[in-house]
């Protein structure tokens, strides 16, 4: 759908303000009851989704154009969702799509953000993220032994992604990851350096056609490299391979999981034993690629009629995605399953949990905003008493990573396959 | 219209750069809200030639102080959800975003009251005010509303009437800066003491202040509120959860909390279902009263969702939607009771019970079980937000609150029968039933009034809903009309802009000429008439057509005239 299509949408933004907050029937402790990082930090309304429905449709009714403010307010937003799932307790609305479509309207008109220029043309050259040598991309995996689905065959193909791949300091988890599911016995290879990127940040940042490109490439490597079932230990790759692909009707035909799934099944079979005690008090923090915006794409066509007089109701009935079917016990019955680990919540979870602060390009482009949100999500897990704050996307640790060293939180900063490791 | 690269840099000289804006696209976004199509025929109103997020009283009033000077127009908001609150008369209008003002000063739990700032919502305050077995009354528009735009400014109506008041009743002490930027400690605050009462022994303007309705904005910023507070029964923290898989819309209360019990009667017609209700407020057992139909339905995830709901409760519970049938679901309230020992819950419940027997009325299994209570119970006394989801808007009748009870009761039922007209004709939400439903929210346990309406919820982009919409309030709002009715139509409550519904223009002579009064109040608090006056009394009233026609007779003449 274009941006215009969601006119309804716009229209019918009563300005309830709901989608600054976490849905309140969740509020525990109302120093964390905020739920969009942006407007936290901004503070101007056009900086909530009930702004980007405004922008949206003065847009529309050429009462602005698009700006360096319009862009600022567009891009200073990790595309998190979480104002999607409050504004959805209320409201049959669409606001993270319009945001979406408004971004890509932005990149085809030729609207663009410096920074994002700059990755995406590494994207196009090198196929990665990072600005970095795509001969370089399977050094993270160097002295495994491990397949080369490029040239050999197995179950399981292991997709790193291009942070893990080529953000050194993360290259031990990565190594981890895999292991772990060769120690379990998984018939399980990589790309190599032919691994390519998702295409999925792209997206996010208003590049639609690379999306599809990267769907196209992995749809036909996949083919070849008669792999079963896609495993990633990155949140983002996994949305990208699990949503968006089928979102832009190029739905993979393999079973897509992220690692934390496959780890919980491991362990459940009895193929992964944890046995050693972790001694540590950890929370975890639901990456939103993972969680809310992990949740399958739902198609829908039809129409809009009325019923009960004035009620808009859709014929067939329409199902929106509100973020209950993402990925969220896997990673805590893992935790769970850890011999001596104390697991406790923050007060933004599952559904509503606080971005880190990476998403939707502002690493990029706005890296104190990055760290700004990440130190919010460290004060949280500070406050319910964590030492380490566990997660589950390469992203996330990255960004908390800086945030700590940015801010001087004392805490730990952890993915799950590192404890999963310390368990073993 | 622009402000002068002088008048801006006074302005931003005091904020400072990063909390001043006047780009287009910025403000255009605080002027679309709920309701503006319906008075201004677009989604957007007038937009403000500069936002301002100020962080203290001493700016605000600094600020206040340089749109005399220049003559810029002023009004100040908490969280907007309303469009009075966006609403200006002209371009050459700043709007205050009080979003950083946010701070709980002090609960004060020996005398009951709490200190705070205008962006603190009314949920946040009774979340932290739980902990100390303390409450804070819920107001109609739900739990983001902010405590200071409840009780200072603007309507400050709710379901927990009967318990905690309402309309502003229970401020005590506030600090206010007026139009002409001076600051104003009312109350103990005046004589130099703590805010614990806004009676004296220096000034008590709490009538000035806001009297029924507020003054929407129009005199002034409130920036520091002290209220007072009520006896929480229930526990210091309470969960709202949800089964596996069902999204977070679907989150409630497993049961209703210990220190409370909730009973929903139902009634054979809504005649006696009044009647029931004023004995029942005035037996002062309740802690909040409502209607049952938008309290115990259970949550649907979205329209598609209810409307299958809908279907499927139509079969089966027919009895529930045809006032044919009998009991009506449309004819059911809610009542909760707060106890602190079993003793008083006995006293209560056994009244309650009588009240109900006397009546004719009856606890039907499905509105009386355990989470049919629980949803009822956080409706009531935390709100559930309101329903603008199923059509787009809504629109209360015009609720009056100021008469007798008897008076309201048969308002209420006049209402009630013009909107079912609506209803029929297909330009309304309806439940299909012919049932007539009133909102009755009666106050101080009904000894000084009630609100009681009738929601209309239109599509505001639905040109004969739209219509319907407007000829509806027409209807209500004619002092012409053969409705016979006393008191002004909700002046402030939800459908006053004055340039458009000339609310005062039409109804002030009927009332003691009230409106020269109220404009003279204005005149000595904003000499120069900088206070934004969309949602209170304008200056001299425009020469256009007023009886019979309220959809843009005027909002944007004024504009013309700069």
């Amino acid at each position: 759908m274009a941006w215009q299509d969601y006119t309804h949408d716009m229209q019918r933004c009563t300005r309830c303000s709901y989608c600054k907050w976490i849905p309140y029937r969740y509020m525990q402790n109302t120093d964390f009851i905020q739920g969009c990082p942006s407007l936290s930090r901004y503070n101007w309304h056009a900086y909530a989704a009930s702004g980007k429905f405004n922008m949206a449709y003065s847009l529309l009714q050429e009462r602005i154009e698009i700006d360096d403010t319009f862009l600022d307010v567009l891009y200073k937003c990790q595309m998190d969702g979480s104002c999607d799932i409050s504004c959805k307790v209320q409201q049959d609305l669409e606001p993270l799509q319009l945001m979406q479509e408004l971004r890509i309207k932005c990149v085809e008109e030729g609207q663009l953000i410096p920074a994002h220029m700059i990755v995406i043309e590494g994207l196009r050259k090198e196929d990665n993220m990072m600005q970095a040598s795509k001969s370089d991309r399977a050094k993270w995996a160097q002295g495994l032994n491990v397949k080369n689905l490029t040239g050999e065959s197995a179950e399981v193909v292991y997709h790193a992604g291009c942070r893990y791949s080529f953000d050194e300091e993360l290259w031990p988890v990565a190594r981890s990851g895999l292991q772990l599911l060769l120690d379990a016995g998984v018939d399980v290879g990589i790309m190599g350096a032919d691994e390519a990127c998702c295409g999925g940040r792209a997206y996010e940042l208003g590049y639609a056609g690379e999306l599809t490109k990267y769907a196209e490439h992995h749809m036909e490597a996949l083919r070849t490299a008669g792999v079963k079932t896609l495993v990633t230990p990155c949140a983002d790759c996994y949305a990208a391979f699990k949503v968006l692909y089928d979102k832009i009707d190029r739905k993979l035909d393999i079973e897509v999981l992220h690692i934390t799934q496959y780890l919980d099944r491991l362990i459940k079979e009895g193929k992964l034993k944890l046995t050693r005690e972790v001694p540590l008090t950890v929370t975890y923090h639901d990456p939103c690629h993972l969680g809310r915006l992990g949740e399958p794409w739902i198609h829908w066509q039809g129409r809009e009629y009325k019923v009960m007089g004035q009620m808009i109701v859709h014929d067939p009935p329409k199902k929106f995605r509100r973020g209950a079917d993402g990925v969220y016990e896997p990673p805590r019955d893992i935790l769970r399953s850890i011999p001596g680990l104390k697991f406790v919540e923050m007060y933004r979870t599952k559904e509503y949990a606080w971005c880190c602060g990476a998403g939707g390009g502002v690493i990029d482009a706005y890296p104190d905003f990055a760290t700004w949100t990440g130190a919010e999500r460290l004060r949280e897990a500070k406050a319910v008493g964590a030492e380490a704050i566990v997660s589950a996307c390469p992203w996330c640790k990255r960004n908390f990573l800086d945030a700590a060293q940015e801010s001087g939180e004392k805490i730990e900063v952890l993915d799950i396959i590192e404890l999963i490791q310390k368990a073993i | 219209m622009k402000l002068s690269t002088e008048e801006y840099k006074a302005l931003e000289d005091i904020v400072g750069p990063e909390y001043i804006t006047q780009e287009p696209v910025i403000m255009d976004t605080y002027n679309q809200v709920w309701g503006n199509k319906f008075f201004f025929d677009a989604k957007h109103s007038v937009r403000p030639a500069a936002v301002l997020l100020p962080a203290n009283t001493q700016e605000i009033s600094a600020v206040v102080k340089v749109c005399n000077k220049y003559g810029i127009l002023f009004k100040a908001f908490s969280s907007g959800f309303e469009y009075l609150s966006l609403s200006l008369i002209h371009s050459k209008g700043i709007l205050f975003d009080l979003r950083r003002m946010n701070r709980i000063i002090e609960i004060d739990v020996k005398n009951m009251r709490a200190v705070v700032e205008p962006y603190v919502s009314v949920y946040r305050l009774q979340l932290e005010a739980a902990k100390y077995g303390l409450y804070t009354g819920r107001i109609g528009v739900g739990y983001s509303a902010g405590v200071i735009a409840t009780e200072c400014c603007h309507h400050g109506c709710q379901h927990t009437m009967v318990f905690t008041s309402g309309y502003g009743r229970n401020i005590l002490g506030i600090e206010w800066v007026l139009p002409t930027g001076e600051i104003l400690n009312m109350g103990t605050g005046e004589s130099g003491g703590d805010l614990f009462s806004a009676d004296g022994p220096g000034f008590s303007l709490r009538g000035i202040l806001r009297g029924r309705t507020g003054a929407n904005g129009g005199h002034g910023v409130i920036t520091k509120a002290s209220m007072k507070l009520y006896p929480w029964y229930g526990p210091p923290q309470w969960r709202q959860t949800r089964q596996p898989g069902e999204a977070p819309s679907m989150g409630q209360l497993e049961k209703v909390p210990d220190g409370y019990k909730v009973f929903v009667p139902g009634f054979k017609n809504l005649d006696d279902t009044l009647e029931a209700s004023q004995d029942l407020c005035r037996a002062e057992i309740l802690c909040a009263f409502g209607i049952a139909i938008v309290g115990t339905m259970p949550f649907s995830e979205g329209n598609d969702e209810e409307w299958a709901m809908m279907q499927q409760m139509m079969k089966g519970r027919a009895q529930d939607f045809d006032p044919a049938g009998g009991l009506t679901i449309a004819n059911s309230v809610v009542c909760v009771i707060g106890y602190q020992s079993p003793r008083e819950m006995e006293y209560k419940e056994k009244c309650l019970r009588a009240i109900i027997e006397r009546w004719g009325g009856k606890l039907s299994p499905y509105s009386n079980e355990p989470r049919a209570l629980a949803r009822a119970f956080a409706d009531m006394m935390w709100s559930n937000g309101v329903n603008l989801r199923a059509t787009g808007d809504f629109l209360p009748s015009s609720s009056s609150p100021d008469g007798s009870p008897a008076m309201l009761k048969k308002l209420a039922l006049q209402e009630a029968e013009v909107k079912r007209r609506y209803e029929e004709a297909g330009a309304f939400l309806t439940l299909g039933s012919g049932a007539r439903m009133v909102s009755w929210r009666p106050e101080e346990h009904l000894s000084i009034g009630a609100q009681g309406i009738s929601t209309a919820q239109y599509d505001p982009y639905d040109p004969a809903s739209l219509k319907a919409a407007r000829e509806f309030i027409d209807e209500l709002f004619d002092p012409r009309s053969p409705f016979n009715r006393f008191g002004v139509p909700s002046r402030g409550g939800c459908l006053q802009i004055e340039p458009v519904t000339h609310i005062h223009q039409n109804w002030g002579p009927r009332y003691d000429n009230y409106d020269k009064w109220l404009r003279k109040i204005k005149k000595m608090l904003d000499p120069n008439t900088v206070g934004d006056w969309t949602a209170y009394i304008p200056p001299e009233y425009p020469d256009y057509a007023k009886d019979g026609d309220y959809v843009l007779p005027s909002y944007g003449k004024a504009e013309e005239n700069l």
